[in-house]
């Protein structure tokens, strides 16, 4: 077993992990934070996607002794005060949800993509979800979806 | 997977030390894309993990006038974002923006893609034709090894289980040199190549080739130089004639290095529009600057 620390939407832990376990299982299992799924275990469907030190990261291929000392951020962080993400509520508002499994993943890469880039073009939307796979194949609405929440940012920040 | 010891360490030293104490029961992880998956599927089953990736050292491309350096553990994201790579260094640029996903390029290393030895591997084309020496250390010092000698022959430059890659190093081109890439994967993200080609090209005022390096990914065991097109190449005069033949003559090479091989009839098709679009994107560049 492993003693680390890392702050999991803005709280402290310090946990003791099995050598063995990785970034997605410390969340899901240890931490009850079970937005984040595994899909194919191999980087390819991005359905665990979280954000790590601000960058998306496939947290079925981090081992959990790895983000000791990181900053993370899942789905279950964006809400504040009891209130949505504009992402999530895009997400909600556009119909861009249909099974919901790789929902989580695509609103953390969709929130990566729009913290380095405000106004990304469709084209730039696409590129920034391209390593999120949606089974239902709703990518037309969930390209929607981020566009709205482009809308959503700017007038919360008015 | 049974790890029994796990290390985040924080220097080279550290590194090198357990390297020296675990040997081949130890393995390196940085991004982890590759070797989370093959720890998975126990294709390795070391008993002690290093992780390199809170090393400082490793993460950082320094530009040291004549030459750049690149750590081991500089993700594909930081070079995509460099502002070293957008010019005639754009080839670079380009095999490593189409790495994986952006997940992908965020963990994944360039020295990851050296270490794991992937015949497909984005970057390492562009690397070799860039002429890219690689620096392994361990406790008994330092080494440094041509990237291209280090694919070509395991057994006298390849890493020995004591080694650490720590850096990639190469001269920067001159202003009327230029390196520039294309790749073929089956899909737009997320695709492994089947193909790609690193050319690195300079031209006289009447267009004629003063220099060329040629390196190919997914052609063979490793990749490599291709010299024989390199060979016909230099001297001529770049035009689609030229281009055309020089098509054939990398056809000849693969079917003496891939024979038998089922996936040659394709490739040796698919082979043509790669070529063709490293080499064009070249000599745009380079009219570009000469006009």
């Amino acid at each position: 077993m492993k003693d680390i620390k890392l702050n999991v939407n803005g709280k402290d832990y310090t946990l003791n992990v099995d050598e063995n376990i990785k970034l997605l299982g410390l969340l899901r299992d240890e931490l009850g934070l079970t937005g984040a799924k595994e899909g194919c275990g191999e980087g390819e469907c991005g359905a665990c996607t979280v954000i790590m030190d601000g960058e998306t990261v496939n947290s079925c291929l981090v081992m959990a002794f790895q983000a000791d000392g990181s900053n993370i951020l899942t789905i279950e962080g964006l809400e504040q005060n009891g209130e949505l993400h504009p992402i999530q509520q895009a997400f909600i508002d556009v119909g861009a949800v249909q099974c919901g499994y790789c929902t989580p993943g695509m609103i953390m890469s969709v929130k990566a993509l729009l913290d380095k880039n405000t106004n990304p073009t469709r084209e730039e939307i696409r590129e920034g979800i391209s390593g999120n796979l949606c089974r239902c194949t709703g990518y037309n609405k969930i390209v929607d979806a981020a566009e709205l929440s482009i809308k959503y940012l700017e007038e919360g920040r008015r | 997977m049974v790890l029994e010891g796990v290390y985040k360490v924080r220097s080279i030293d550290e590194v090198v030390e357990l390297l020296e104490k675990y040997r081949e029961n130890a393995k390196i992880i940085a991004g982890g894309t590759d070797i989370v998956i093959a720890l998975r599927n126990e294709k390795i089953t070391p008993k002690v993990l290093i992780d390199i990736s809170s090393i400082d050292e490793l993460k950082s491309i320094k530009d040291e006038g004549e030459f750049i350096k690149i750590g081991a553990g500089v993700t594909f994201t930081k070079i995509v974002e460099s502002s070293l790579f957008q010019k005639n260094l754009w080839g670079l640029y380009k095999a490593c923006r189409l790495v994986g996903s952006p997940q992908i390029r965020n963990k994944g290393t360039i020295g990851g893609n050296i270490a794991n030895g992937s015949p497909a591997a984005d970057s390492i084309p562009p690397l070799i034709c860039l002429g890219s020496t690689i620096t392994l250390a361990s406790k008994n010092g330092k080494r440094k090894v041509l990237l291209e000698e280090y694919y070509k022959d395991k057994a006298n430059y390849g890493m020995k289980e004591d080694e650490l890659l720590v850096s990639i190093d190469f001269k920067k081109p001159t202003e009327n040199r230029v390196l520039s890439f294309a790749k073929l994967g089956l899909r737009k993200a997320l695709a492994i190549s089947r193909i790609s080609i690193a050319t690195f090209l300079e031209l006289d005022k009447k267009g004629q080739v003063t220099t060329i390096r040629v390196a190919s990914g997914s052609l063979g065991k490793y990749p490599m130089r291709e010299l024989e097109v390199e060979e016909f190449l230099c001297g001529r005069k770049l035009n689609e004639r030229t281009i055309d033949e020089a098509i054939k003559v990398v056809q000849q090479s693969m079917d003496e290095r891939l024979k038998g091989r089922s996936t040659l009839p394709y490739k040796r098709v698919a082979v043509e529009s790669m070529l063709r679009e490293s080499i064009g994107d070249g000599i745009k560049f380079l009219d570009g600057v000469r006009a």
